[in-house]
């Protein structure tokens, strides 16, 4: 697929080197999208005990990876490497789309993911390379009265549908108004304005999120760093999200290169 | 003209290609994916105006301070308070969870009475009439009540020590956390007075020994905060970070530098660099730092390795860049933040010292005239003093009161505290959830949510500045529950113990009136920070440290345990929304996993998956190996949090509780119960 252009660029830019792997993010992640937990109760009709100890059915729309440069003791050295959606610029997702419940046609660039439209077919899931999609295999069940706090900020999807990070969507809409509001241009959001939840919770500000083509933003400047690179970028997809690190093994793994390859 | 086959034939194709220039087919398929996802039983959003309203999170050790989100007034989430001083908007993976922790299915519904093996709902009214018919006997018997507090920070305590003083009891105490060893070291063999602190954001090199500033040492979000401020990736850093410590843990994983060093060598390893400060023409305005000195002289470079594992090349070269550094900081404690003895935290004040980082926060006044002083409640050793109850030496208290812990599942070698907790005539859990120490109680007297209620931390340990902040209740609670201190103040009412305060609240505000704060300001989610300093004036034992430290043997296989806050914490298990950020080579299923690196695995037969016995202190546990080069040899890592026994089923029977084989001894010269990097034996299942 062609890559888009678009005025605005939501992207981040993640420090690995700053990124301690406190899963903050992951949990401010379920609770603004409304992710549920897994329980064994949810899949007692499959006669299958499944829950997040086994990571085979749960919905990570963020995920943090440790890595590690393979070395033995004690040259060994490990890092943590946060992964939502790349929203690519060229998505292998939306091409295979047969419903076209999954595009890139918003200011902003942001891979759009329509549930009510999702036909549960996981195309997209078998085409991302970043395994940033995920099937919902069971309906949402939260433990008795915790339904009653659900964030107003995304819809609660049924099971059969593939499922993915949105950049926080409905906090770009707000923003957006919130601008309109204040006689700003949506189109033209200050630094800060719009952030997502995962963004917004880290503790060491590992994650920066912002327009990625607006100069005023902070992640442009460091989306150029010579220490910023991109994922599995060779693929060709041009994600929105980059990484910073000043370790040069983790760049050499975010590409996938051989042993004696020589780094591009 | 009538109707052939062919004309029906061309009608019926026609029509049906014709209408795929309509709206109707792609509507009614939209339709049909929308209403077959439209089911009952799928949850509706709420919506309604948005809010949000600022308090402090005590979920974790040190606390959050928080906004809690709320939509139509029902909280559903968090973010973080940037106008805060203490975690200037950031939040740990448990506060994260907080909005949805108020529904948590653990969460205990009232006031309960034990009833043979099942619990009886009661009235807070009969709750406490039952407990002052109890205490009205004991009343002036020392020893007959006892409390065990997990909130090291909160004025709550000055209730229920001063409570505990009323009765005639001094035998109150903390869980042990690295501010045990320290306060034990400072306040108690050195002598000192206030409370040790570490300013981070001034300084220019952290040298952690053991402690996990990002993970488990002191206010971790506060920690994170200081570390990244001087890390700006859009320029140069002006902080370098090194940790010293037996795993390449998370501090570690953003470390400059990681010096392996075994568990039960790192006061070895923190004497060889005074050792070797000494010798640079570094001194201490300590009292008896001279022979100090001279015990240090001990521990050369060759004499560390042997002890602690570390090359003697590496220890110099992280004593030059102490000498080097223009703010050094040095940091002490366990990987687990617990079980440290006074030998390291000695230490580590000594290095503090010599480099001219020694920072100590002045105590705040009490509120409550008639409660001990905190310092000396934060010194005692509960492990010490539950040890001494199981071997008949201590008598076991006819009440025993738990508020904000769990000492059940969380103390050292906890099969075995456990048993002694069942001793105390009548437990008493003031729990929050059906933790593991509420489901054996007599009586659980469920506090409210941390958002449910008023409550404060003053200075939490690991700061750098003497801190106050207000927690304020932002929500109604969600169950029968009342404040702990509210009881406590009632129930002293009844028993003529005068406290001087009759609801917790007056408390609080005479509390921030004696420190200076403006209440206001504080309820408003703003943070109180006094310059002043403590005295630095403290004396050294080394006659006391020699002997602790020559305790060291710095051989055979040990044991670490690693405290993550994403995995909970001992009083909190894992809530619903953390399970999935637990690694597969932490727990997978039902099995935990050990860490070791393959140089370990091969010495003991093990490879990568096998199952394990881990046995230590006389009780064992089951696990799976999971190869780690970040493990030092001869080292074995376990995660804490699992293993739960009570809680629900998004945490209860996943994998085992390392507590149970953390195997205590007394740190000779002082003491101290001590448990870090403990001796174990690993053997294939």
């Amino acid at each position: 697929m062609q890559a888009k252009e678009f005025k605005i660029r939501w992207g981040m830019v993640i420090d690995v080197d700053k990124c301690t792997g406190c899963g903050a993010c992951m949990v401010a992640c379920q609770v603004e999208n409304n992710i549920a937990p897994a329980t064994p109760e949810m899949d007692a009709w499959a006669g299958v005990t499944h829950d997040a100890s086994n990571k085979l059915r749960t919905l990570t729309w963020m995920l943090v990876y440790e890595i590690n440069n393979k070395k033995a003791f004690p040259e060994y050295e490990a890092a943590y490497m946060p992964r939502p959606c790349m929203q690519c610029s060229s998505p292998a997702c939306v091409p295979v789309c047969p419903v076209v419940a999954t595009d890139k046609n918003e200011e902003g660039g942001i891979v759009s993911q329509v549930y009510p439209r999702c036909i549960g077919c996981r195309y997209c899931m078998a085409a991302c390379p970043y395994h940033a999609r995920y099937f919902n295999w069971f309906d949402p069940t939260w433990p008795t009265g915790m339904d009653k706090g659900l964030s107003p900020s995304t819809s609660v999807r049924p099971r059969g549908v593939v499922e993915k990070c949105n950049f926080c969507h409905t906090r770009f809409q707000q923003a957006k108004d919130k601008a309109r509001q204040n006689g700003g241009d949506p189109n033209n959001l200050p630094d800060g304005a719009y952030v997502t939840a995962c963004a917004e919770v880290c503790p060491t500000g590992a994650i920066v999120f912002g327009d990625l083509n607006n100069p005023e933003h902070k992640v442009h400047e460091l989306a150029h760093s010579k220490h910023a690179f991109r994922l599995l970028e060779k693929l060709g997809l041009g994600p929105q999200v980059y990484y910073y690190s000043k370790r040069e093994w983790v760049h050499r793994l975010g590409d996938n290169y051989l042993p004696n390859e020589k780094k591009a | 003209m009538g109707l052939d086959r062919r004309a029906f034939i061309k009608f019926v194709v026609g029509g049906a290609a014709g209408t795929l220039f309509t709206p109707i087919p792609w509507k009614l398929a939209d339709d049909a994916s929308i209403w077959s996802q439209n089911w009952s039983w799928i949850p509706r959003l709420k919506y309604g105006a948005l809010t949000a309203d600022a308090t402090y999170s005590k979920l974790c050790p040190a606390g959050c301070a928080v906004k809690v989100k709320k939509v139509a007034g029902i909280a559903y989430g968090v973010e973080g308070n940037s106008a805060n001083e203490l975690s200037k908007g950031g939040v740990c993976p448990l506060c994260a969870t907080g909005s949805q922790m108020l529904r948590s299915p653990s969460r205990v519904a009232g006031p309960m009475k034990k009833d043979g093996d099942k619990f009886k709902p009661i009235s807070w009214d009969e709750a406490e009439a039952l407990l002052a018919d109890k205490l009205k006997g004991l009343k002036g018997q020392d020893g007959k009540v006892a409390a065990i507090s997990g909130d090291l920070s909160g004025t709550a305590n000055e209730v229920l020590s001063g409570f505990l003083a009323g009765l005639g009891s001094k035998s109150y105490y903390y869980m042990p956390t690295d501010q045990t060893a320290m306060a034990k070291a400072w306040n108690g063999v050195m002598g000192g007075s206030g409370q040790i602190g570490y300013d981070l954001e001034e300084a220019d090199l952290i040298l952690c020994i053991g402690a996990d500033i990002m993970d488990a040492f002191g206010p971790v979000v506060r920690n994170q905060k200081a570390f990244a401020a001087k890390r700006p990736m859009e320029g140069d850093k002006t902080l370098t970070l090194v940790y010293a410590g037996p795993v390449r843990n998370r501090t570690a994983a953003v470390a400059d530098k990681w010096v392996a060093v075994r568990p039960d060598g790192a006061a070895a390893f923190a004497m060889g660099l005074v050792n070797l400060l000494v010798r640079s023409g570094k001194s201490a305005s300590l009292g008896g730092f001279s022979d100090f000195a001279d015990l240090a002289a001990k521990f050369g470079p060759e004499a560390v390795a042997k002890l602690s594992g570390v090359n003697p090349e590496a220890l110099k070269d992280v004593a030059k860049a102490l000498l080097v550094a223009k703010n050094p900081v040095i940091v002490v404690g366990s990987e687990s933040g617990q079980g440290a003895g006074v030998a390291l935290s000695a230490a580590g004040v000594t290095l503090n010292a010599m480099l001219g980082s020694l920072n100590v926060l002045p105590e705040f006044p009490k509120a409550v005239a008639s409660a001990p002083d905190r310092a000396g409640l934060l010194a005692k050793d509960l492990v010490g003093w539950l040890a001494a109850v199981d071997a008949g030496k201590a008598p076991a208290p006819e009440v025993l009161f738990v508020y904000e812990a769990n000492p059940a599942y969380s103390l050292p070698q906890a099969g075995n505290m456990a048993k002694t907790l069942r001793k105390a005539g009548m437990l008493v859990s003031f729990s929050t959830f059906m933790d593991e120490t509420a489901a054996m109680a007599d009586l659980v007297l469920p506090a409210p949510h941390p958002f449910e209620r008023l409550d404060d931390a003053q200075s939490p340990y690991g700061l750098g500045k003497a801190t106050y902040a207000l927690a304020t209740a932002v929500v109604a609670p969600e169950k029968d529950c009342k404040g702990t201190p509210d009881f406590i103040l009632g129930l002293s009412g009844k028993l003529g113990v005068d406290l001087g305060f009759g609801a917790f609240e007056d408390v609080l505000k005479a509390k921030v009136e004696a420190i200076g704060a403006d209440w206001d300001a504080l309820a408003g989610g703003a943070v109180h920070v006094s310059d002043k300093k403590g005295s630095t004036q403290a004396s050294l034992d080394a006659g006391a440290m020699s002997k602790a430290l020559a305790g060291i043997k710095g051989e055979g296989l040990v044991l670490i345990a690693q405290a993550h806050l994403n995995i909970g914490t001992g009083k909190l298990a894992t809530p619903p929304l953390n399970l999935p950020t637990i690694r597969e080579t932490e727990l997978y299923g039902k099995d935990v996993f050990v860490q070791m690196c393959a140089a370990t695995a091969k010495s003991l037969g093990l490879s990568e998956g096998a199952k394990v016995k881990l046995a230590a202190g006389g009780a064992d546990i089951s696990a799976r190996v999971n190869l780690s080069e970040g493990v030092m040899p001869g080292v074995v890592a376990a995660p804490l949090g699992l293993g739960r026994t009570a809680w629900d089923p998004y945490t209860k029977g996943k994998g085992d509780n390392v507590c149970k084989i953390l195997a205590v001894s007394a740190e000779p010269g002082t003491g101290l119960s001590v448990w870090a990097g403990s001796a174990v034996s690993v053997a294939k299942m």
